[in-house]
């Protein structure tokens, strides 16, 4: 039975960014509170919950007195109400007067167990009744803890797990009745420890975060900056809500007290990024932002330093071995910080959950760590680490002593295993409909490759071009791996997917080269650059087979311009597209224009005339408009009204694939368009409004000569409306003004900026 | 020479483009609305009308199709009476009163309905398919200026600071808000659905707010939407017929047009445009600025409005007494018909004997209407 209507009661931050994530799934959704809430906040919140404004209006406010009986048309009851067992059990003897007697009921809470929640409620809704532990920003974070008993019913909890990993796109892992779960119980001792490990060694702020953060593979913020994003104040409210529950010698009692420095923080009002300031905080008193840190000895702010470790510098070649074993204090912080975590986290398994893969996960979805505490043992080595820690008088964990032999994974002919709590070893499998390259690479080699691309057979015939150069941006090395790739596919494939695994799908053409072209004078290099890619996507558009392109994350540019030209494309929904050009001083110049051009001037629901097509794509590219979701992607024709948005990310190959084999049959390459462009009167009309931008200064001088660069392409040069160009034509316009504007100075100013700062300049 | 009058004026509400309670109202439905009702009020025979003379400044999309015959069948008007749509952007619907003069004047017809009408929420005020002449526009960019900076232009060579601007602009707010809160603006107002009321007015409208708001189309300017008349949807009609045909009808007159002008002036200050004309207009009414009892000078911009004020040293206590487009809003194809009915209803209202109503037009062009009581 699906989900069709769902009700989420509490409109603080995190029931309102359910109800809106919910939304986002395309499911209507009811937002109760005591009174009626607005959407206002939510409409207004960044990150932003939803995914398009429009996904609002499956959400309908309402208040716990008057729309009560509402509930009845509602699968699901989300309770996201203050942490307080008397009032959420209240609620929940009011839900039981009007929940349908298969709608489920699931609390949102952090710290109150399912068994106290569910104590004295009648039998059938205790059975429908289960914990999903959501973690903030909804939309964004990916870990969804679910808690059920023995006695919950197993075609509810089913539907709801299925709901929240397809539809939601969750990673859904399952949690045990323990407090605080997992992700938070282990996350809270991390940053407790990192916390009071940080002063005890005498660390600053900034060397305690460049220490966690990228060298453990955990975010830049690593955990002071962590705290500041989340609220300082919000562990000790955690640890406050868990303490009565925690086992007797639990190791977290130890870390519960709150240092001096920080509880003086929170009295004061400096609870993070959404008090006064936090750990660190931007000063503005001088005019200008500074960025200043807290002594975490004396309270005092001053300017931030960049962290100088040798610790750091070492586990840059030598990994996470060389930082614990380095004898400077960011070395010796490392392991404390790690050895008391991750053995931690060892003693805790089966208690939490029932095994490590569940313990793993939630950490990465959670608290976004590159590796879970199991795969950082093996990391480590369990041998060494149990070692070093059986050499510093620490206990070792039963489940850690299993795995000395052989690690907690093993692989073994293309096969994963992990260690059971008895010591055995179980096969990792996948759930259906999920494919990752990850997996697939640990068994396979690939069809072609080179540094920067690489193409894997993924079965039933397709083949898989990945990106893997630094930011998969796209180089002369990725194009030739295209063309080699659409040469070798007919022979044993029938189907191509464009996908890979990195954070972003791609961040566009590679800046460097043009920019190491540029100062040697190479311009026959840079036009060989722009003609390839022109090629080369055009033959990717005509290939004989289908092509999908699968983006996740960014695809701005040329990888926005590589999706324009596939088949079709199946989208994470977390995919952000855009022809960012104008940014850095130029304009698409790979089959971008053109392929706006195409889809606006044949776009059904547009504007009537000559016009619209080219002022909506101009108004899109000119500005280097962005999509903040797939689904925002459709409004500017980046994407089809037909491509499809996979929620979960893990799904996307497998769904990418799926659609990919759905064009196989009778397949046939799309019919080349012809276009018929006004010339000279709308590239004047652009002129004109982009003359008005700069008066009312939302553009600068320089802003208008690429917009008018980009005017003269998108108008269709000196034809007439009467005229019938070719693609051809207007990739020869493309080229020819894109060698023009690049060798302007100041196109090559926003270029090098944008390498040296990662911010566009705007001059 | 024949005496033409108007006999009769009504508009539709006027309310702000995009969120005002018009943007889902097509055009041509909203000048239907004015239409009848100013059939209603005056009681006029739709037999007796020769032509609907429709003023509208981007007649396309949905004020395409010669909107102005549409009209007349949405209106309930005889197949026999003509529709004819006319475009001279803001001076549209006093181009429509001018026209219908100038054809009872050849014996062409007694009566004709004139009237105007702006969707801009529906349609742009470039409109879909903004075409300009490159060769024009190489040669005279200003021919496709935007009325913005035409206006930042005059503020500039008038010297006109900002805060004389928004004074102006308060000042017609409160005009405006006074004749609103007095019910004096209902008396022309035919309701539409349950819409009955203007929404454009900003009563609370102050010179500190007014300075609060951002340049909007120079950074380095003086002119801010509050100095500025707003984007409006509306429809405006008047009945204009000799004075033979009102006597024979038994139709109340409200004026008598005396004297009528059009003229041209540079493109990049068009908004000086109804200096020249209103000097022509007085010339062939015979009479002078002094003479003028009521004026209804559009306020396209505050800075136009007092270069004109100035220029043709018109006495600001007889100007816009219910307040100006600033306040009112400025559905571009409508403003004509409502500011020469409105100076006739004044005449009559206030018992006084000439009147002037004058634009500025986009292009660079003035346009000018004497009118006298009877």
């Amino acid at each position: 039975m699906d989900i069709h209507k769902v009700a989420v009661i509490g409109a603080g931050v995190m029931g309102a960014g359910i109800a809106a994530h919910i939304a986002n799934a395309g499911i209507p959704v009811l937002l109760l509170d005591i009174t009626t809430p607005t959407l206002d906040k939510l409409l207004k919140a960044d990150p932003a919950p939803l995914m398009h404004p429009k996904n609002a209006r499956l959400i309908t406010p309402g208040n716990i007195d008057d729309h009560l009986a509402a509930l009845r048309d509602c699968d699901w009851i989300i309770e996201a109400i203050v942490e307080n067992l008397a009032i959420k059990q209240e609620l929940y003897r009011k839900l039981a007067t009007v929940r349908r007697a298969d709608a489920v009921v699931s609390s949102n809470t952090s710290s109150i167990p399912l068994h106290e929640l569910i104590a004295g409620l009648p039998d059938d809704f205790a059975a429908h009744c289960m914990i999903t532990h959501f973690f903030n920003p909804p939309r964004y974070m990916r870990l969804l803890e679910i808690v059920s008993r023995a006695q919950t019913d197993q075609d509810a909890l089913a539907k709801i797990s299925y709901f929240c990993d397809h539809k939601l796109g969750k990673g859904v892992v399952t949690a045990n009745d323990t407090p605080g779960f997992i992700a938070n119980r282990i996350g809270i001792f991390w940053i407790q420890t990192a916390i009071h490990e940080a002063i005890a060694l005498g660390l600053t702020v900034e060397e305690a975060d460049a220490v966690i953060g990228k060298p453990m593979g955990i975010p830049k913020t690593g955990v002071f900056g962590l705290s500041d994003l989340v609220g300082i104040d919000l562990m000790p409210h955690l640890m406050h809500s868990m303490k009565h529950s925690l086992p007797a010698g639990d190791a977290l009692l130890e870390k519960a007290n709150i240092p001096p420095v920080i509880q003086t923080m929170i009295d004061t009002g400096y609870t993070g990024r959404k008090g006064k300031g936090g750990f660190y905080r931007l000063n503005r008193d001088g005019g200008e932002k500074v960025k200043e840190s807290i002594n975490l000895q004396t309270g005092e702010y001053s300017v931030s330093q960049a962290a100088k470790l040798d610790s750091v510098k070492a586990s840059r070649d030598g990994g996470l071995q060389a930082l614990v074993s380095h004898p400077d204090k960011g070395g010796q912080y490392a392991w404390r910080v790690l050895s008391q975590t991750l053995r931690y986290a060892a003693a805790l398994v089966p208690d939490i959950a029932d095994d490590i893969c569940a313990v793993d996960t939630a950490m990465k979805l959670g608290y976004n760590w590159r590796l879970g505490p199991f795969e950082l043992i093996d990391q480590l080595g369990v041998a060494a680490f149990a070692q070093r820690l059986a050499a510093e008088g620490m206990e070792i964990p039963p489940l850690l002593e299993k795995a000395r032999e052989q690690g907690f994974y093993r692989h073994e002919a293309g096969e994963t295993f992990y260690l059971q709590p008895d010591g055995t070893y179980t096969p990792l499998q996948r759930p259906a409909g999920v494919l990752l390259l990850a997996d697939l690479k640990r068994h396979t080699t690939p069809l072609l490759e080179n540094d920067a691309a690489s193409l894997w057979d993924i079965g039933d015939g397709v083949a898989c071009l990945e990106f893997h150069s630094k930011m998969n941006s796209l180089d002369p090395q990725i194009l030739e791996l295209i063309e080699e790739s659409i040469a070798f596919i007919p022979n044993n494939h029938q189907a191509l997917v464009i996908y890979n695994e990195g954070s972003n799908f791609s961040a566009g053409a590679n800046l460097g080269l043009l920019v190491f072209a540029a100062q040697l004078g190479g311009w026959d290099e840079v036009d060989n650059i722009v003609r390839a890619g022109q090629r080369i996507y055009q033959t990717l558009k005509y290939a004989p087979f289908p092509v999908v392109g699968a983006p996740s994350g960014m695809a701005l540019g040329g990888g926005c311009e590589i999706l324009l030209h596939c088949d079709a494309v199946q989208a994470h929904a977390e995919t952000y597209i855009g022809l960012i050009e104008t940014g850095v001083g130029l304009i698409p110049s790979w089959g971008g224009c053109k392929e706006m051009l195409h889809r606006w001037s044949s776009f059904r629901k547009r504007p009537g005339g000559f016009l619209p097509p080219v002022l909506k794509c101009f108004e899109i590219i000119s500005v280097a408009t962005v999509a903040k979701s797939a689904q925002e992607a459709k409004d500017y024709l980046f994407l089809r009204p037909t491509d499809g948005i996979t929620m979960n990310r893990d799904r996307l190959l497998a769904d990418a694939k799926a659609h990919a084999l759905t064009m196989v049959a009778n397949y046939q390459p799309p019919e080349p368009p012809v276009f018929h462009l006004p010339g000279a009167t709308a590239r004047v009309a652009m002129e004109m409004a982009v003359n008005d931008f700069v008066a009312q200064g939302k553009a600068t001088p320089y802003d208008a000569v690429i917009a008018n660069t980009l005017a003269a392409v998108l108008s269709g040069g000196d034809t007439d409306i009467t005229d019938t160009l070719s693609e051809t034509d207007l990739l020869a316009l493309e080229h020819q003004h894109f060698m023009q504007i690049v060798r302007n100075p100041a196109t090559l100013a926003r270029v090098s900026h944008m390498l040296e700062t990662g911010k566009p300049l705007r001059n | 020479m024949k005496s033409v009058v108007i006999a009769g004026y009504a508009r539709t509400p006027f309310t702000t483009a995009h969120k005002g309670a018009f943007a889902k109202v097509r055009p041509d439905d909203l000048a239907a609305a004015a239409v009848v009702g100013l059939l209603a009020r005056t009681g006029v025979d739709g037999n007796a009308i020769e032509d609907l003379i429709l003023g509208c400044a981007f007649p396309e999309g949905e004020q395409g199709f010669n909107m102005a015959r549409l009209v007349v069948l949405m209106a309930g008007l005889p197949q026999a009476v003509g529709g004819v749509t006319v475009n001279r952007f803001c001076g549209s619907s006093m181009q429509a009163i001018h026209q219908a003069a100038g054809a009872i004047q050849m014996n062409a017809g007694n009566a004709f309905i004139c009237a105007g009408v702006e969707s801009m929420t529906r349609i742009p005020m470039t409109g879909f398919n903004p075409s300009p002449n490159p060769k024009l526009y190489a040669e005279l960019p200003a021919a496709y200026i935007s009325m913005g900076q035409t206006a930042e232009n005059i503020a500039k060579r008038y010297r006109i600071s900002r805060e004389e601007q928004e004074a102006f602009s308060v000042t017609s707010q409160q005009k405006a808000a006074a004749a609103q809160a007095a019910g004096k603006l209902a008396a022309e107002i035919i309701p539409v659905g349950n819409v009955t009321q203007d929404g454009c007015i900003r009563p609370d409208t102050t010179q500190e707010a007014l300075a609060g708001l951002k340049l909007a189309f120079d950074t380095h300017g003086t002119v801010t939407a509050g100095t500025a008349s707003p984007l409006t949807d509306g429809a405006s009609a008047t009945l204009i017929c000799s004075e033979d045909f009102a006597q024979a009808h038994g139709l109340p007159i409200l004026a008598r047009i005396r004297s009528i002008a059009i003229s041209g002036c540079a493109p990049e200050v068009m908004g000086l445009g109804p200096i020249l004309s209103t000097q022509k207009a007085l010339q062939r009414a015979g009479l002078s600025v002094a003479d003028l009892d009521i004026i209804e000078l559009n306020e396209a911009f505050a800075s136009q409005s007092i270069a004109c004020i100035r220029d043709l040293g018109l006495d600001t206590a007889k100007i816009n007494l219910d307040g100006g487009a600033i306040a009112l809003g400025h559905p571009l194809g409508a403003t004509g018909a409502r500011i020469t009915g409105k100076a006739a209803a004044l005449l009559k209202r206030e018992g006084k004997q000439f009147a002037l109503a004058t634009q500025c037009i986009g292009g660079g062009q003035g346009i000018a209407t004497i009118l006298e009581a009877l």
